[in-house]
């Protein structure tokens, strides 16, 4: 008796939804919203002397098979493309490190390109024992590779961070993020963002490394 | 300098089978420390294939922003190119991840009497749709076959596709908005941006006489169905015989000038020498430009991959596909001798005057022996392909006759 009460009150409750219910479903069927998910880039810049140029500057706003698949190029050439991101779009490489780089993408352009290389994920989430030594260490990938972006303290306010849409992460304000997830960010880059991939460019030990220093910024 | 490595045909077709066959099974491989991939026939033309968002495995010319090229063998197998195996060319990789119908809108402002918005549904529902079929060609496709090699990205023949557009005249909106008696031209944004602030953001602008013209479109549909997201979802500007430069993707919002727009990619971007042949001596530097703007007539075998050994005995087919502005194919010549004696093909089913038009033919070939499939397109007006390729700096317009390396079983 109480069952049979109680579908009945469904009943009533539902006729009024029923008709509702359609023309909701009719409005997401003819405007489907839609989102994607980028791959991150397969590879950086190999290493050799003007590496860490092209890491900063040129991955800003492309990956480096940019460069890989031109054809041979002379050094006056690069020298022509590097200028030519710089004046007409905006590449904020400094004067006297055109050349070096010049020098970097002619070499590299002559030798065979890089393979993607594999996902190192599950090796780079164990935290290491020595944490103090390790956050030195972490210390000095920061400011070879990171502080251009994400500035001194970790704000977001390096002299590229700024410009970037969207601006560089502040990283003041990681608390809740997990490790897992940070060091996936500095493995495969955030797609959608300058953020780009460095698990060419650093070891899993550099990258725990840099995550160990990274969080000492919300601590300050 | 090395300007061709050692890369033999017979490994191209090998590539090009591999491709054809991972297509024909829908695979998506997985990417491990060596992916799947094609080798396409000059120096740095490794390609690997991999599958984008909506894509099925492409060849990866550069991953962020994305630029993916089709597979050659699925242009044997389609006159209209799949969705998910149309190329994709982004100029800036700040693209949005995500479009909310609910609040994307496509505006009409400048140079017009009432600045107008709409929503997708908007112009599904208050204009009349209209549909043309049409080939969509990057303005470098083929810029690899330069020789000498110029910068830019490094196509093969693949950066195109042919689709069935669905959408509304761009003519039917800025009549609604009421264009300015001194509108000159009319300037296209989508919502891709710049990753740096610094850098121009990606506008094209058509002169707005052609704005006009009756099959240019504001598409919502390809193929029967929404835009893939990389090839412009939600709308996409088509200009039917034009290069795809100016097919703005994600379009939101027209903008009428009363000038010349000199914004970087109109000027000095996507420009070709003023002359009659849109070309210069190899090396050299134009004295002025004009903007880019119409498709050379062009015509592929796509049956036979360059480096293919054939049997010999019976008559051969040879099939493959022509285009050009929109005059329309009048006739596709082929030569099995490098150009010295040509066939008429007997031309296909018509889609339309920018659409692909199919071609085929046979002919009779000897064992052992060496041959060069070469075919040549003419359009209604006259204008045929060239023989010699012609050079600009950019590696734009190219329309030169490809050739078709084959042997026959001895």
């Amino acid at each position: 008796m109480k069952c049979r009460t109680f579908s009945f009150i469904l009943l009533i409750i539902s006729i009024p939804l029923m008709r509702f219910v359609p023309e909701v479903l009719a409005s997401e069927i003819t405007t489907p919203n839609r989102s994607i998910t980028f791959p991150t880039d397969p590879f950086s810049f190999q290493p050799g002397p003007g590496q860490e140029i092209a890491n900063t500057y040129c991955v800003i706003c492309h990956s480096a098979d940019y460069i890989y698949t031109q054809p041979p190029h002379s050094q006056t050439t690069w020298t022509e493309i590097i200028k030519k991101m710089k004046l007409a779009f905006g590449c904020p490489i400094p004067e006297e490190s055109i050349i070096h780089l010049a020098q970097y993408l002619t070499h590299q352009n002559e030798i065979a390109p890089p393979a993607a290389s594999p996902l190192e994920i599950q090796k780079a989430s164990s935290p290491s024992r020595n944490e103090q030594g390790s956050r030195d260490k972490g210390k000095s990938v920061y400011t070879t590779h990171c502080l251009n972006c994400h500035g001194r303290m970790g704000k977001g306010d390096g002299p590229i961070g700024k410009m970037l849409i969207p601006p560089a992460a502040n990283l003041t304000v990681l608390g809740e993020k997990s490790n897992q997830e940070l060091l996936k960010t500095i493995q495969e880059g955030r797609p959608g963002t300058a953020m780009p991939s460095w698990k060419g460019d650093l070891s899993p030990q550099e990258i725990r490394n840099v995550l160990l220093y990274v969080r000492t910024f919300s601590q300050k | 300098m090395p300007f061709t490595d050692g890369l033999t045909r017979r490994r191209f077709l090998q590539a090009g089978l591999i491709a054809g066959g991972l297509s024909a099974l829908g695979l998506r491989p997985v990417q491990a420390n060596a992916p799947p991939g094609i080798d396409l026939p000059f120096s740095r033309g490794h390609r690997p294939l991999v599958a984008f968002p909506e894509k099925r495995p492409l060849m990866v010319m550069t991953t962020r922003p994305p630029q993916l090229e089709t597979p050659f063998p699925i242009f044997d197998e389609n006159i209209f190119t799949p969705n998910d195996a149309f190329f994709v060319r982004w100029h800036l990789a700040g693209i949005p991840t995500t479009v909310d119908l609910q609040t994307f809108r496509l505006t009409i402002r400048g140079r017009v009497q009432h600045p107008l918005s709409f929503s997708l549904t908007d112009l599904q529902t208050q204009f009349e749709p209209i549909e043309v079929a049409a080939v969509c060609q990057c303005a470098g496709n083929s810029r690899a076959f330069s020789e000498p090699r110029v910068a830019g990205g490094q196509w093969g023949h693949g950066a195109m596709g042919n689709a069935i557009w669905k959408g509304v005249r761009l003519r039917d909106l800025l009549e609604k908005a009421g264009v300015e008696k001194d509108a000159k031209h009319v300037r296209f944004d989508g919502l891709d941006r710049p990753v740096a602030d610094v850098t121009p953001d990606f506008l094209k602008s058509l002169p707005v006489d052609h704005a006009m013209v009756d099959h240019v479109l504001v598409a919502y549909a390809m193929n029967g169905e929404p835009l893939p997201f990389l090839n412009g979802f939600p709308l996409r500007l088509v200009i039917p015989g034009w290069y795809a430069s100016y097919w703005v993707k994600m379009l939101t919002d027209i903008e009428v000038l009363n000038h010349d727009d000199h914004n970087f990619w109109m000027d000095p971007a996507y420009r070709i020498p003023d002359n009659a042949c849109g070309c210069v001596e190899p090396g050299q530097k134009p004295t002025s430009t004009v903007p880019l703007s119409t498709m050379p007539v062009r015509s592929f075998i796509t049956n036979v991959a360059d480096g293919a050994t054939l049997s010999a005995g019976k008559p051969t087919l040879i099939k493959g596909i022509a285009f050009d502005q929109g005059y329309g194919i009048d006739q596709v010549l082929l030569s099995i001798d490098g150009g010295q004696h040509w066939d008429a093909a007997q031309l296909g089913k018509d889609y339309g005057d920018f659409s692909f038009r199919p071609w085929e033919i046979r002919v009779a070939l000897k064992p052992g022996q060496s041959y060069q499939f070469q075919s040549l397109a003419i359009n209604r007006i006259g204008e045929s392909q060239q023989l010699q390729a012609k050079w600009n700096p950019n590696g734009y317009l190219r329309n030169a006759v490809e050739t078709v390396h084959v042997r026959t079983q001895g």
